[in-house]
């Protein structure tokens, strides 16, 4: 095989390998992102800019990258949770296309305040624990959390029971202001 | 353990068995665990992945083409904590080499990309001689600025006029005092180290055998944005990274009295090992005597060219929040803004700096 050839194969198996990447991991990525963000379609936008970041840096073979693509998706949407004008935009859309699916507007409205309440007070904890709730929450294992964060699986107990604090902390003051 | 049934030890499940008090305790972590869950519930998203990747796929075809990146062999992986130390000798080294024969002294940055067979290549140059500190780095911390300008010899720290959302505003101040570093040639350390390794050592440029170069480094200054704690004891790889760090330094110069720089980076540059690319990058630099070069682990991250503060600066990482940084050289000082945060940040935070 010459050196044209060979690169060819190898820039295919590499897409082979990035699609199978994709394929395995998209909607982990997406449920991470969605567990933050509280919003499909946004979760979904976060979960391709992800891949598309992860295509341009890293080799679809690499170890590391279901831990970096769930660590990423997490820091991508905690970010978009902290910016004041995608969060108007995302309840607005939220609120919209909830009270299309849902029969009680009252509880529906009760249903979304909560959750705006909860994604608030996600925002606010360090990116760390806020990291590794939204993980957790959306099905990961303890290690894979462990991997994505970087920690030791001992860690991972402890990083979530402190977290769950934090958050439990931040809800109530949300609500009590 | 509480939640996950697969990360519980088999002991932990033997006492766990016999013992109501931790049954209680789980019992109620288990609660307060589902109770969190439910907090976090969202109506589940249903994909579809085929258009996804669609979507993915034409989005990258339309995107400027970036430097691919090399793969990492699993193999290497266990050398990967060598390798991220391995940066900080490399710098020094590319910093050294680039040197103007009687002066070095930076007053712009680039980047230039290297890979692990160029650390691996580099870092046999530490063996071609002798390094010893004149005056060793003192770094200390404190948390007022103007005791952190006392230590740095009255550098002041810069001033960040804004955080980004998210950031802690916990600051603790840093200086470190100025070091002053020697490096002796020595073609028989060399030629002991090649033969140590079963290799013959390149043949020294003439005069360069016990030849010096002196580099000296700051003082510096800065601020460390987010709780800082110390690694435990029982598990050191439990560093907690700063969410971010801003830093100015006095310029690094370098000086020697026996060799040229041409004579020095063909020697270095001739090491075995060396990529063609790192070689073309370094042979593109237009004056290698006012330029810190930084060395761009091609693994690990990428790099732009920007203006910041009105001259050149370069920028690092991406806007997925992992890690941003930008770094440039203004004035005769170098700054860094760097951390856990998006590249654009980085930048905006960069321009603001006071």
């Amino acid at each position: 095989m010459n050196l044209g050839a060979r690169r060819m194969a190898t820039a295919k198996s590499d897409d082979e390998a990035f699609e199978a990447l994709f394929t395995a991991e998209y909607a982990r990525v997406v449920g991470i992102a969605n567990r933050v963000l509280a919003d499909p379609h946004e979760a979904e936008d976060v979960a391709q800019e992800v891949f598309i970041d992860f295509h341009r840096l890293h080799s679809a073979t690499a170890q590391y990258a279901p831990a970096w693509l769930h660590r990423a998706a997490a820091h991508a949407s905690l970010n978009r949770l902290r910016g004041a004008r995608r969060r108007l935009k995302r309840e607005v859309a939220q609120a919209a296309e909830e009270g299309d699916r849902m029969l009680d507007p009252q509880k529906q409205l009760e249903v979304n305040e909560d959750r705006r309440q909860v994604r608030q007070a996600l925002g606010r904890l360090a990116p760390k624990p806020a990291a590794a709730l939204a993980m957790r929450a959306s099905g990961l294992s303890y290690a894979e959390v462990a991997q994505a964060l970087g920690v030791g699986i001992g860690q991972v107990g402890t990083l979530l029971r402190r977290a769950e604090a934090a958050l439990r902390k931040e809800v109530t003051r949300g609500t009590s202001n | 353990m509480v939640d996950d049934p697969d990360a519980r030890s088999g002991a932990d499940a033997a006492h766990l068995e016999g013992c109501p008090e931790c049954q209680a305790q789980l019992k109620a972590v288990g609660e307060d665990a589902r109770s969190i869950a439910s907090l976090l519930a969202v109506p589940e998203a249903r994909v579809d992945v085929g258009r996804a990747f669609e979507r993915v796929v034409n989005n990258r075809k339309s995107q400027p083409a970036l430097v691919r990146f090399p793969i990492l062999r699993p193999s290497a992986r266990p050398f990967t904590l060598a390798f991220v130390a391995a940066v900080a000798a490399v710098a020094l080294v590319v910093v050294a080499f680039t040197f103007a024969g009687l002066f070095y002294n930076p007053t712009t940055v680039k980047t230039v990309p290297v890979t692990v067979a160029d650390m691996q290549a580099l870092s046999q140059l530490a063996d071609y001689g002798t390094l010893t500190w004149t005056n060793e780095p003192q770094l200390q911390a404190t948390t007022s600025a103007a005791d952190a300008s006392t230590l740095a010899g009255g550098l002041k720290p810069p001033v960040v006029s804004k955080l980004p959302d998210g950031v802690s505003t916990t600051v603790t101040y840093g200086a470190m005092s100025e070091a002053v570093a020697t490096f002796t040639f020595s073609a028989e350390k060399a030629a002991a180290s090649a033969a140590a390794h079963g290799k013959t050592a390149l043949k020294m440029p003439a005069g360069m055998d016990g030849a010096t170069l002196t580099i000296t480094v700051g003082p510096a200054v800065g601020e460390i944005y987010g709780e800082l704690k110390q690694p435990s004891s029982s598990d050191p790889s439990q560093i907690n990274l700063p969410q971010l760090v801003v830093a100015k330094s006095v310029s690094p110069t370098a000086r020697s009295t026996q060799v040229s720089v041409t004579d020095l980076e063909n020697f270095i540059l001739a090491q075995p090992g060396i990529s063609k690319e790192l070689k073309a990058a370094i042979n593109a630099i237009g004056d290698p005597s006012t330029t810190l070069i930084i060395p761009v682990p091609v693994e690990y991250a990428t790099s732009t060219q920007i203006t910041v503060q009105g001259v050149d600066g370069v920028a690092l990482g991406d806007n997925t929040g992992v890690g941003g940084g930008v770094v440039w050289v203004k004035d005769g000082h170098v700054y860094v803004v760097a951390g856990s945060i998006k590249r654009d940040d980085a930048i905006t935070i960069a321009n603001n700096l006071k």
